[in-house]
């Protein structure tokens, strides 16, 4: 028996290492970078003696703008792509459709190997300048994980719990709605939080087809030679991904039903 | 269109070796890092958590972001390119090669070292072997993820197919501008499809019949 | 059947006050354990889980390395030497046979002799040698990988590869825990008769008193804290259990547990008509009609049975065909009485067919032979007690 107790005691503590640990880590480290990370930033917009050109970019209501549009951008785009992917993936796990999944996953596939900046570019030849068609590629750009994890995580709900639901006078689509996307869910999020990442990130982009964002400041310093607008502009953006990234984990926490 | 290719057919060959060529030698960086720090974080367990708190974070900084980091460090050129591409290229394989390596059987491991295999052998001959399908799989994401990332590296003089996207974005309007935008997107799909054909084929030679899914 | 005994090829294991403490723990796994197993002999270890059985096991091999005490082997102490060198002499044999799912059955067993430094050739004939000792065909088997092979076959791949360096002393921790019971009785059994061969020293630890009486020369019954309740051959455990806790623990007494005890080979078979593989169906026929038999045991080439076919399932054929030998549950000699039962409960025939070394074929136990054996114990018993 005592040694017994024992052997259990290392599996024990490396139960509660590693799983909540990590879950914590990452509820908790993200934020505290960008808040401190923010506070060097804003400590030295105050401090440093800026010229014109850096005074004008890094104007608070500049870049209080560019961030507006930039979070416009990223949760347009990332609304879109929950509206089409969770849908089609639903769609592409129902009666005859199913055997069009994996080709459908394999084309996205593909179409994911395309550079975000060419299609954005691409895109912009086609429709023009401007936050819609900034909306477009991004959404095209978000789609693949949502659509991917969507078509996993139904799939993986265990049959037999679907047929209990039917089996209770269920219909199906009461089924969907309350036995698979609730047991999908956590599956779901999941991949729309790396939509959102990648949505974010490429929203950097949008500025080259005027279609607003942060990546304003890195080109403006880029073209300039100006190193504090490219750093800058860069910190500025990757606080707001962690950022996004890090709601997308809450999104995600409390979207998952209780007891999975 | 065709008239256009054709014009500059030896230039896009070139650009196009470029691209892989980047991103093959940053990838293979990338993974030789990456399989060694996932080998440490394995050896000591209590890094585990701290290499997916970084690797999760660095994934999360925008590509063009990283770009505009290394710009004033590093200058424009080929060396941002080389090593903005290999900074994403690591995570994926990391996190890959921690889950693969740790997903070893523990009763296998005891019992190679109950055959007398020393922690080298056990590591070369049982641990990297089983562990090798998790961890190609991580190198195909990474090499995907980086075929993109050294288009936009492109902005700052990166070598590769990038260039003729963002010729295409200033010359807006312009003639080629369509033409410029449609080779150097197309081109990047070309070189990634072929690069993760070349890469499943490496992985038909590479994994073992045994454990192949 | 034959007599003359082999050379015992194993070495003797000394234990003297071997300790292990883990930190943080009060009490000792392992406290004090002294013992000596025997060159050439099968030892198993049982005892409630928990009580250190595992822990002494793999102290011999240095997979744990003792707090105090010594561990000789062949009169030399394990701590001389690198531990890899040690673990390269002393096979080891885990549960479902614990192959590596990259490697082929050929490249599992050829993993000591390889870090041992072999040439090829060597290597290669000992990989064929020690298939068919293990009753897999080299030419079918050594190209698969473990997955291809079912529980028993990777088991036995298993005691392959831990006899690969020819080893003086086997290690075996619960070997035969993940099969089913008729599985592992087949298992045990080949165990049995390969050890008549090679005479090694082997240390077995399991936590199944019948499989303990079954392969046993000895037995070491352990209390926590591996603490020997008794060291002694499976029969004088039965008869005489040194305390509650081991009658307890082998449920001593009974005559029904006697039947773990007593061989196959205590009983004398019976004889039933054979047929070779490719004889004509006709004559086999007639033959066992002739000796009043409804039944005939087909052996091949080298006189092992493949199966027990029916006559009227031979009439539909001009030629004895040959029979998938894996769907015939055969005894060896050396099983005990109670794998017997097991085996006939599965038979047809109500018997069951009976194999020497190297899967010959002997004869047939049938259930009457089994109980008049059991009456006669009982009548014994009986004696006793007046």
């Amino acid at each position: 028996m005592a040694s017994d107790t024992v052997t259990d005691v290392p599996a024990r503590t490396s139960r509660l290492r590693s799983m909540p640990r990590g879950t914590v880590t990452m509820l908790v480290v993200p934020p505290v970078i960008v808040a401190s990370v923010f506070l060097v930033y804003v400590v030295w917009r105050q401090t440093a003696t800026l010229d014109s050109i850096e005074e004008s970019q890094l104007a608070w209501p500049t870049v209080w703008k560019l961030l507006g549009e930039h979070v416009r951008l990223t949760v347009v785009s990332a609304l879109a792509v929950v509206a089409i992917a969770v849908p089609a993936g639903v769609l592409l796990t129902r009666g005859r459709a199913r055997i069009a999944a994996p080709l459908v996953v394999a084309v996205a596939n593909t179409g994911q190997a395309a550079p975000s900046i060419g299609l954005i570019a691409l895109l912009a030849m086609w429709r023009g300048y401007g936050f819609w068609t900034g909306v477009i590629a991004l959404t095209l750009y978000g789609l693949l994980p949502v659509l991917r994890n969507t078509i996993t995580g139904l799939q993986g709900v265990d049959p037999t719990l679907k047929e209990a639901g039917r089996g209770l006078g269920m219909s199906a689509t009461g089924v969907l709605l309350r036995v698979e996307l609730p047991l999908a869910g956590p599956v779901i999020m999941a991949g729309v939080r790396t939509s959102l990442v990648l949505v974010v990130g490429t929203a950097a982009l949008a500025t080259f087809i005027d279609a607003g964002g942060l990546g304003a400041i890195i080109t403006t310093g880029i073209s300039l030679l100006k190193v504090s607008l490219m750093v800058w502009g860069a910190v500025l953006i990757a606080l707001l991904a962690l950022l996004v990234e890090w709601l997308g984990r809450l999104l995600e926490l409390f979207t998952r039903p209780k007891g999975v | 269109m065709w008239q256009f290719v054709d014009d500059r057919s030896d230039q896009i060959v070139y650009n196009t070796l470029q691209h892989a060529n980047l991103v093959v030698q940053a990838v293979l960086f990338a993974a030789l890092v990456g399989v060694a720090l996932a080998v440490v974080v394995v050896w000591v367990p209590r890094l585990e958590t701290l290499a997916n708190a970084v690797s999760a974070i660095g994934l999360t900084i925008p590509a063009f972001a990283l770009v505009g980091l290394l710009l004033p460090l590093l200058g424009i050129g080929a060396f941002t390119a080389f090593w903005a591409v290999a900074f994403y290229a690591v995570f994926p394989v990391l996190r890959n090669a921690v889950v693969g390596l740790r997903g070893v059987d523990p009763t296998l491991l005891e019992s190679a070292r109950g055959m007398g295999m020393g922690p080298v052998a056990v590591l070369l001959r049982v641990r990297l072997p089983l562990a090798w399908p998790v961890i190609h799989a991580g190198l195909r994401v990474s090499m995907q993820m980086s075929m993109g990332v050294a288009a936009i590296a492109a902005y700052v003089n990166g070598p590769g197919l990038g260039g003729y996207i963002f010729t295409g974005i200033t010359q807006i309007g312009g003639a080629n501008a369509v033409n410029y935008a449609v080779v150097g997107t197309v081109g990047v799909v070309v070189v990634a499809l072929l690069a993760d054909l070349l890469l499943l084929l490496l992985g038909r030679l590479t994994v073992s019949k045994g454990i192949r899914a | 059947m034959t007599t003359d005994q082999p050379e015992v090829s194993g070495a003797e294991i000394a234990l003297e006050n071997v300790t292990k403490r883990y930190p943080g723990q009060k009490a000792a796994a392992v406290d004090g354990l002294t013992l000596t197993i025997p060159a050439g002999e099968i030892v198993m270890f049982v005892g409630p889980s928990g009580c250190g059985k595992t822990t002494s096991l793999k102290m011999i091999n240095r997979l744990i390395e003792p707090s105090s005490g010594t561990i000789r082997i062949g009169g030399q102490d394990v701590r001389q030497q690198g531990e890899n060198e040690l673990r390269r002499q002393v096979g080891y044999v885990i549960q479902g046979g614990s192959l590596f799912p990259h490697m082929t059955v050929a490249k599992n067993i050829a993993l000591v002799p390889k870090l041992l430094g072999w040439d090829a050739d060597r290597i290669e004939q000992r990989v064929v040698d020690l298939l068919d000792l293990v009753g897999l065909d080299p030419a079918k088997y050594r190209g698969r990988y473990p997955r291809e092979l079912s529980g028993g076959q990777q088991q036995r791949v298993g005691v392959a590869r831990g006899l690969a360096a020819d080893p003086p002393v086997i290690l075996m921790d619960e070997p035969f825990g993940a099969v089913d019971p008729i599985t592992r009785q087949r298992l045990q059994d080949e165990l049995l008769s390969i050890q008549r061969e090679l005479r090694k020293t082997i240390v077995c630890v399991t936590h199944d008193i019948d499989e303990a009486i079954k392969l046993g020369d000895r037995i070491l019954i352990l209390r926590e804290g591996a603490e020997v309740a008794q060291y002694d051959t499976p029969e004088n455990v039965l008869a005489a259990p040194a305390d509650d806790f081991v009658s307890d623990f082998v449920g001593s007494g009974s005559t029904l547990k006697q039947l773990s005890l007593a061989r196959v080979s205590s009983i004398e078979l019976a004889d039933r008509p054979t047929a070779w593989v490719g004889e004509s169906t006709g004559e086999v026929v007639a033959r066992a009609e002739a000796e009043g038999h409804d039944a005939v045991v087909v052996l091949d080439d080298r006189g092992r049975p493949l199966g027990w076919p029916w006559l009227r399932q031979l009439r539909g054929h001009d030629r004895v065909p040959s029979y998938d030998a894996e769907k015939l549950n055969t005894l060896d000699s050396r099983a005990t009485l109670n794998d017997a039962l097991d085996t006939m409960l599965t038979s047809s025939h109500g018997a069951a067919v009976v194999t020497g070394d190297r899967d010959q074929y002997l004869g047939v136990i049938s259930f009457e032979a089994v109980t008049d054996h059991m009456r006669q114990l009982e009548r014994e018993a009986a004696a006793h007690g007046e």
